[in-house]
């Protein structure tokens, strides 16, 4: 009993926590755009592309840029990448 | 009784138009969603969103222990964007296994079996949720989800403990959440929960299952370390942990990947290494080639079973693969088992195509 109990906290918790510290969408496009305006010193795309592509397998350098969009938002989910690693690379494949 | 027959036709015809609005309902919320979503989205790229099929196929020669086992296998993976935050996506595996009819000689016989991996629908709130529902992979360790495609795994043969946190089917009909809790310059920290509910259906079967998974890379080292937790809720009720790093470093053309799985059946680690010519100074054509190792010990536990091995198992793995393209290799691996029923040699050779339409041209935004 106990252990299902400490199992439905764990998984209730895993939940709220990412909505607690869920921005809404509007902030969240206004802090993207701070960050892809700002200095170079920042990650481009070539940066996330070659640092997550890599964690799973060669990189695939022959995606058309009228596919970049798609390709982009399935490795978002199955990468877990942010937004902001999705607008880098989507500005970095399809320019 | 005599009265209830033009009764239930009628029940029937509100119940299917009450199916009806709430579908379009559903339909127009999720394109309301989709076109909020699109006028939110920079339009700093000119990235086309149109329906893909991509996958990967191969054929695979593998003898193992002296039987020839002939595996050609395609996997083709369908996605369907709607707007920039919804996304339709499946991904079917036919793969044949063909063995002589008495094992060492005769014809060749066997079937091609048909699965249907995963068909899901991703709802891409925002950086820290993306909403799935539908039948997913379950994220259990790295193999599973991501290093499962033929076009990708190094070593085509799965590690001994990839069962673990993955039954009945590998995938679970349900929902999960998914996303990326908090990301700073120097780490980002993943996860993802999902509950899964039994299922029996033809190529729908799943476990009732409730699980996560938790893990912080560190893009500057390209280094990333998580841990995986789940509790089978059917039958006999067990959990299985997993913990795993992948690290590819920038000084090195070196990928290098490990885990440790544990259940109630028994718990074993792999650890791979695979190592590209790219950055040698060599001939080009022969910086395409990539060599990988890989040990796994797995040590059965309650007498193991559930798809694990019954005994002590070692085995060790050397791979030789080349890239003619970035989509196109050929591979080769020799393995050997150790364990107390006996040592094994395990060879394969083959090649593998990893394959991308789009489903209809889109315009190129000026």
């Amino acid at each position: 009993m106990m252990h299902k109990l400490i199992l439905y906290l764990t998984i209730i918790a895993a939940m709220i926590a990412p909505l607690h510290a869920a921005t809404s969408r509007k902030e969240e496009d206004k802090r993207t755009k701070a960050v892809v305006g700002s200095k170079p010193a920042e990650t481009t795309g070539d940066d996330v592309f070659q640092a997550n592509c890599s964690r799973c397998h060669m990189p695939p350098m022959s995606i058309s840029p009228r596919t970049a969009g798609t390709v982009i938002m399935h490795m978002r989910t199955r990468a877990r990448l942010s937004r902001e690693d999705e607008i880098k690379l989507l500005r970095f494949m399809a320019p | 009784m005599t009265s209830s027959g033009p009764a239930v036709p009628y029940t029937l015809i509100v119940l299917k138009i009450k199916h009806t609005v709430y579908g379009w309902l559903l339909l127009a919320f999720t394109l309301n969603l989709s076109a909020n979503a699109q006028k939110s989205a920079l339009d700093e790229d000119h990235a086309g969103f149109v329906p893909v099929i991509s996958g990967g196929a191969g054929y695979v020669h593998n003898v193992s222990g002296g039987i020839v086992t002939l595996e050609p296998q395609i996997n083709p993976v369908l996605l369907v964007p709607f707007g920039r935050h919804v996304l339709l996506e499946s991904r079917t595996d036919f793969t044949g296994f063909f063995q002589r009819e008495n094992l060492t000689d005769g014809p060749f016989k066997g079937k091609i079996f048909k699965t249907v991996e995963y068909a899901q629908v991703e709802w891409l709130a925002n950086t820290h949720i993306t909403f799935i529902a539908g039948r997913y992979l379950l994220p259990f360790g790295i193999y599973n989800e991501r290093l499962q495609p033929i076009w990708i795994k190094n070593l085509q043969d799965a590690p001994i403990t990839a069962t673990i946190g993955t039954r009945t089917s590998g995938a679970g009909d349900g929902f999960q959440l998914r996303g990326v809790a908090t990301q700073h310059p120097g780490y980002t920290i993943q996860y993802s929960a999902y509950f899964s509910a039994r299922s029996d259906i033809n190529q729908l079967q799943s476990a009732r299952v409730a699980g996560g998974d938790v893990s912080v890379f560190l893009p500057r080292l390209r280094l990333e370390t998580g841990t995986s937790y789940q509790r089978f809720l059917q039958d006999r009720q067990i959990d299985s942990v997993a913990a795993y790093v992948s690290w590819q470093p920038r000084k090195a053309a070196v990928d290098l990947k490990g885990e440790f799985d544990g259940s109630y059946y028994g718990r074993g680690y792999w650890l791979e290494t695979a190592y590209s010519f790219t950055t040698l100074p060599i001939p080009r054509l022969l910086q395409r080639t990539q060599v990988v190792g890989r040990v796994q010990h797995f040590f059965p536990a309650h007498g193991g079973g559930n798809s694990l091995p019954h005994v002590n198992n070692q085995r060790v793995d050397f791979g030789l693969n080349y890239y003619v393209r970035d989509n196109l290799r050929f591979i080769s691996s020799y393995g050997r088992t150790f364990s107390s029923q006996g040592n094994a040699n395990v060879w394969n050779v083959g090649f593998t195509y990893r394959f991308f339409f789009p489903l209809w041209p889109a315009k190129r935004q000026p």
